[in-house]
């Protein structure tokens, strides 16, 4: 019992230093905070996959695509180094305004409604929307023959909004690239409208689909930076003119496959082409490439984990004390608290904690956002369990304590507490299983953990199944051994009684 | 040693005691009867402060604990509350030994905490108390593995361990197999013989009448009579105190 207490408060000192080293925003202009840290951080999904942002299937630590390259071009104007860093495609703006980077550049199309929140750079790229149909249509010749029929994209795309407007269609919204292109091979959609790029890697080599006419709605890819960096546009803008002129750009877009005649709208031409990495390559890749990101993704589940849980321990138990013994308004609140935490869903709570918490100047990095977040919530139901094992402890054992001269907080500490956590142990430790498998949904928070580097994997090779197998492996191998030990702890408590 | 003056407590709505008044000296041995639900256990609660009162006054010694009438007393009545368990033992019907404790460890937490006594003299204590009580082979051993009667002695000696004025017994032998009740009246007996202050609530009569100076009767709240064995035994005065002891009677021939 003791050295699980000196454990737990040892992991607790952990958090506080965590907390104490979130990086406090530094004063200055966008360019100066750059040159000063000496990488270039620019937001984007590895998720969303080829070519713009995607794992190197040779090397999965590595990550590639047109972005990429854009990105350390402009990097390598600017004196620095590039540097990704990974978040949800839905929440790259507002991730981007709280501050997580200095540019967010990931396919993100120039619309008014996005005007409104950042400013974007002049245009990196003009993209068409492609529709794609499975082989054997006929019908469906363009965007128009899409009345009463079943079309899939991604949601917050331009492609939504062009279908939405013809009206009469059934639009299914997909997070991902990959999964409405399988929907449509295997019938469950009649159409897909993404953007060129996308259908390019994605569709055109598979043989089930093709394209139904020509692209529609021309946009312009930008690439979005906070409102107030002006200075910062200015010299962003500087250097995509350079690289047209220089004929960089084109380079970078050959190689990519992604040259096109509207290009030319844009760009100067000078020939010379690069390597392409196709997505027959990534399906071929042995294995194992892929374990070095899985292990350091199954690392970090781990850590949030064994964090969150003590954190939830120790603020479950205070609660818990306060719910039962404390005196009014503590014990009213900590009720308060435990009702709210269970009666809202964790995924808002952690949007609230990493989004919105920055606008009342609180910013948390997604690690310290991940451990309070889970923490937190599950303190609410730790804080239950150990109610219920209190009030299972009999009346006469406080009575008893007390009648030896005990004072209450003595009797709590010595008497009650250690009987109430046996009887609630089997229950902390289901929802230390519990908290291992809900970890994965601080992916929304930015962070990549063991099912968010499966989804990434995977949406870059397509190869679900094998990874996904490996992926329930590896969360079968961390959990198991925890049931194991629950179950030799119970049995040690339940001898000592 | 004891005062109660004027007792009045409510169970919710219950009037249950309605100016109880009675006075223990040093040295006395008090046996309560009376039957089931006349508020024997509530009085000797309200003794050591597990139940609150809504009116009068108990003195233990030179302590004064006046009438609490509110959920959470304030830190001067919890404090007055604990320096008279302090000064009171209590053994409970159901013993009440801490199950996640050893013999050893249930006798020396309450000295070790509440009155700061190093461990090993504590332990030592401890151990003279069992060797009292035969059960110094148990030291070791977890309440589930003690049979009831050896449970109770060790709820006593935990008690004893504290150095009271005073001990409270609430019907000790009643949860006991009858095999076993007289392991542990003996162990009342001899502390009794020493000089102990001993207030018991029982309905083992033999008892009562072998070791009390004086037997106080309950009925419905009230102290209906109070006088020497002898005198409640042979020659109860009240009518209602009559029919009590003659259905205890009736109930001990069958
Ligand atoms: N916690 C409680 N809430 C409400 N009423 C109670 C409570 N405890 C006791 N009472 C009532 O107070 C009265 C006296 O109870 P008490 O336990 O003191 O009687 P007793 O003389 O000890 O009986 P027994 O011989 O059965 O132990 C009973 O009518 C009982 O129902
Ligand atoms: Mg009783």
């Amino acid at each position: 019992m003791k050295t699980i207490l000196r454990l737990l408060s040892l992991i607790l000192g952990l958090i506080i230093i965590f907390l104490w080293t979130v990086p406090s925003q530094t004063s200055g202009t966008a360019l100066e905070k750059i040159k000063k840290r000496g990488h270039l951080l620019w937001g984007s999904d590895a998720e969303g996959g080829a070519p713009y942002v995607f794992p190197d299937p040779k090397d999965p630590s590595r990550l590639i695509g047109f972005e990429v390259d854009i990105a350390e071009a402009i990097a390598r104007e600017l004196g620095v180094k590039a540097k990704q860093s990974q978040n949800a495609w839905d929440s790259l703006i507002p991730a981007l305004e709280r501050g997580d980077f200095d540019m967010a550049m990931n396919g993100i199309e120039i619309t008014p409604q996005r005007e409104a929140k950042v400013i974007f750079s002049i245009p990196y790229y003009i993209y068409t929307e492609q529709l794609v149909v499975r082989k054997e249509e006929t019908f469906i010749k363009d965007i128009y023959g899409l009345k009463g029929k079943k079309a899939g994209t991604l949601s917050g795309t331009v492609a939504q909004d062009i279908l939405m407007s013809i009206g009469g269609v059934d639009v299914k919204i997909y997070s991902g690239q990959v999964e409405p292109y399988e929907d449509l091979a295997l019938g469950r959609l009649d159409a897909v409208l993404l953007d060129l790029p996308i259908a390019a890697y994605y569709a055109k080599p598979n043989p089930k689909l093709k394209y139904a006419g020509s692209p529609v709605g021309e946009g312009f890819y930008g690439i979005a930076i906070k409102k107030d960096d002006k200075e910062f546009k200015q010299e962003t803008d500087r250097i995509l003119a350079k690289l047209l002129r220089t004929g960089e750009f084109k380079k970078i877009y050959e190689k990519w496959n992604m040259w096109n005649e509207t290009q030319a709208k844009l760009f100067e031409t000078i020939k010379d082409s690069g390597s392409y990495v196709g997505l027959d390559e990534s399906k071929k890749a042995p294995l194992y490439t892929f374990l070095p990101n899985l292990l350091k993704g199954a690392g970090i589940t781990i850590l949030i984990s064994v964090v969150s849980m003590a954190l939830a321990i120790i603020l479950g138990l205070v609660l818990a004390i306060l719910r039962l013994y404390g005196r009014p308004p503590l014990n009213a609140l900590a009720t308060a608290y435990i009702e709210i935490y269970r009666g809202t869903p964790l995924l808002i709570q952690l949007y609230i904690i990493y989004y919105g918490l920055p606008n009342i100047g609180i910013s948390l990095s997604p690690l310290t956002a991940a451990f309070i977040g889970l923490g937190m919530n599950y303190a609410a139901y730790e804080a239950e369990l150990y109610r219920a094992g209190i009030n299972a402890v009999p009346k006469g054992q406080m009575e008893a304590a007390l009648s030896l001269g005990m004072t209450q907080s003595l009797a709590v500490k010595r008497i009650i507490l250690p009987q109430a956590f046996r009887i609630a142990l089997p229950g902390v430790t289901n929802d230390f299983i519990a908290l291992f498998k809900d970890s994965s949904l601080v992916s929304v928070i930015a962070m990549v953990e063991l099912t968010k580097t499966y989804s990434i994997l995977a949406a870059t090779t397509l190869r679900f199944f094998e990874l996904g197998l490996i992926v329930a492996l590896l969360y079968f191998a961390m959990s198991y051994p925890l049931s194991l030990f629950a179950r030799r702890l119970e049995k040690k408590l339940s001898n000592k009684k | 040693m004891i005062k109660v003056r004027n007792l009045h407590k409510y169970y919710g709505g219950h009037h249950l005691f309605k100016g109880i008044n009675l006075e223990i000296e040093k040295g006395e041995v008090v046996v309560f009867i009376g039957p089931s639900g006349s508020g024997k256990s509530t009085f000797l609660r309200c003794i050591n402060g597990l139940e609150y009162f809504q009116k009068g006054e108990i003195d233990v010694g030179d302590i004064e604990l006046h009438s609490i009438n509110r959920l959470m007393p304030d830190k001067k009545g919890i404090e007055t509350i604990r320096r008279i368990r302090l000064k009171v033992g209590m053994v409970f019907q159901q013993f009440n030994l801490f199950p996640h404790m050893t013999v050893l460890e249930n006798i020396i937490e309450a000295p070790q905490r509440a009155l700061g006594i190093g461990r090993d003299k504590a332990a030592e204590d401890a151990v003279t108390l069992l060797k009292r009580i035969n059960l110094e082979k148990k030291v070791n051993s977890y309440p589930e593995e003690l049979s009831g009667g050896e449970q109770q002695r060790v709820a006593i000696a935990r008690a004893l361990a504290m150095k009271p004025e005073a001990m409270l017994f609430d019907e000790p032998t009643s949860s006991l197999d009858p095999e076993m009740v007289g392991e542990v009246l003996s162990v009342i007996k001899e502390l009794v013989d020493e000089g102990m202050t001993t207030l018991i609530a029982t309905h083992e009569m033999d008892f009562a009448k072998e070791v009390a100076d004086r037997v106080v009767v309950f009925d419905k709240g009230d102290i209906i009579e109070t006088g020497t064995p002898e005198e409640i035994f042979t020659n109860p005065k009240t009518e209602r105190a009559k029919i009590f002891l003659s259905r205890i009677l009736k109930r001990s021939i069958m």
